[in-house]
């Protein structure tokens, strides 16, 4: 569900980062009081101009949509199941609006603007002597390296068909276990040739 | 749990001097990880513009070069660097050392390259919005604005390896140290790469299996076994570690000595 950030200056980019996830809080709040359907698909239509409002590439995050919709047909059906129909067709217009919406911010927040409007968040730990900057490095790391896992693990696969002939072997994880940890020490290293997670001593 | 504590960031003086040349003292130092030894009886000291180190795989080349920022600390002998002793001069290495890697996948930490860019100025002291600037003015000095808000995962390896480099440069260090940094790259972008590192100011130590990256280099090392086996001009070094090459291939093929 991490969608990558989408590089531009449009009018969604140059919104501040605190305004926009506050924006979707009260949205958030606001609509969880809301029972009637019509709201819903109003909000929908103003989700999607503004995903239209980003020009092709924003109409093509709506692709979003796909992997969403098995999971949304389900939650359908058990409502329809249980006698609840009109109640469930709400419960997913919910969903629809406040998922699409938490994306929108997603694909046109920069990753270090969005750490520096939660970053006031994690400050109770600094209280304690935990490190504030840390989760926000942890954040970046797992949003740098996910889709490298990912290239790390369809490189194995490949390995493997190429000798075993079929695909998806339980025996892959071994292996990449390991080079996922080879990786975070080369990675580790790398962060303390730079300094450290904790920056310089002044 | 030790990685959430802060460290308590107390005014701590300076032990490194960045003008020091010889930048790099080893004495009869050495180092054993496990059982193994990876490096013995290393007396030589650093000072060229332009060093190379070469050498088999397992010679201890990468662990060598990793001395050099004190990533890796001897536990024989002494190692003195930028006029300090190595465990002191440390943790303030990553000011005067930049240290590029092999795999620029396993180097660069952030998802934009405006961001890589910029983490070394916060690492220094700036503030975020000062480093974001100052990384798009370093970038535009360089040629690279329009890479600033690409993701590092879409760039092509000559690309990411010149983020890695310009990442560490940022930091304006003394030494530049570049572990097989051409490794991953085609003809074109190592050769790019290559000119690039050879028009820097820096001190360079760079290690690499091509012996062809050595042109206009002023010293070579040669490591053998974890020890320096030959240490002198490219002309000498490069020509000595050929003839050893050919005459050990040319030696009946073994392949259980590869």
């Amino acid at each position: 569900m991490i969608s990558i950030y989408l590089q531009g200056t449009s009018w969604l980019h140059r919104i501040p980062a605190g305004l926009k996830l506050l924006a979707v809080a009260i949205a958030s709040l606001i609509l969880f009081q809301v029972k009637s359907p019509w709201v819903f698909l109003a909000c929908l239509v103003v989700v999607a101009v503004c995903y239209a409002s980003l020009g092709r590439q924003g109409v093509a995050q709506l692709k979003l949509l796909r992997g969403l919709s098995y999971f949304l047909g389900i939650l359908l059906l058990f409502h329809w199941v249980s006698g609840t129909f009109l109640e469930g067709v709400s419960v997913i217009l919910r969903l629809l609006v406040l998922v699409l919406a938490a994306n929108l911010v997603s694909v046109t927040t920069r990753l270090d603007d969005m750490l520096d409007a939660v970053m006031p968040l994690f400050m109770p730990l600094e209280w304690i002597g935990l490190s504030a900057r840390k989760p926000a490095l942890g954040v970046a790391l797992v949003l740098r390296f996910a889709p490298y896992m990912m290239q790390i693990f369809s490189r194995l696969r490949e390995a493997y068909q190429a000798r075993a002939g079929s695909t998806n072997s339980w025996k892959l994880l071994p292996p990449l276990a390991i080079q996922c940890l080879r990786m975070s020490d080369n990675v580790a290293d790398a962060l303390r040739a730079r300094g450290g997670s904790e920056g310089l001593p002044r | 749990m030790a990685f959430w504590l802060t460290k308590n960031r107390q005014e701590q003086a300076r032990v490194c001097d960045p003008e020091a040349n010889p930048f790099a003292v080893f004495e009869g130092a050495g180092l054993e990880i496990g059982n193994r030894r990876i490096l013995s009886d290393l007396t030589l000291s650093l000072k060229e513009d332009r060093i190379g180190v070469i050498g088999l795989n397992g010679s201890g080349k990468s662990t060598f070069v990793r001395m050099l920022n004190g990533l890796r600390l001897p536990d024989h002998g002494s190692l003195r660097l930028f006029g300090a002793e190595a465990e002191k001069a440390a943790p303030e290495l990553p000011r005067h050392v930049g240290f590029v890697f092999q795999n620029p996948d396993h180097q660069a930490i952030f998802p934009t390259v405006e961001e890589e860019i910029a983490f070394g100025l916060t690492q220094l002291g700036a503030d975020k919005r000062e480093s974001r600037e100052r990384a798009l003015v370093f970038l535009q000095a360089h040629g690279c604005e329009a890479l600033a808000a690409s993701p590092i995962a879409e760039l092509s390896e000559g690309q990411k390896q010149l983020v890695c480099i310009l990442s560490v440069l940022v930091m304006e260090p003394r030494l530049l140290v570049l572990d097989e940094p051409m490794t991953s790259l085609d003809a074109l972008a190592s050769r790019r790469i290559r000119d690039k590192i050879l028009s820097l100011p820096q001190k360079i130590v760079m290690v690499s299996h091509d012996l062809g990256h050595f042109e206009g280099f002023d010293r070579i090392l040669w490591l053998e076994e974890g020890r320096l086996r030959m240490d002198g001009s490219p002309f000498e070094v490069l020509r000595a570690f050929e003839a050893d090459i050919s005459r050990r291939s040319g030696v009946k093929l073994e392949l259980a000595a590869l």
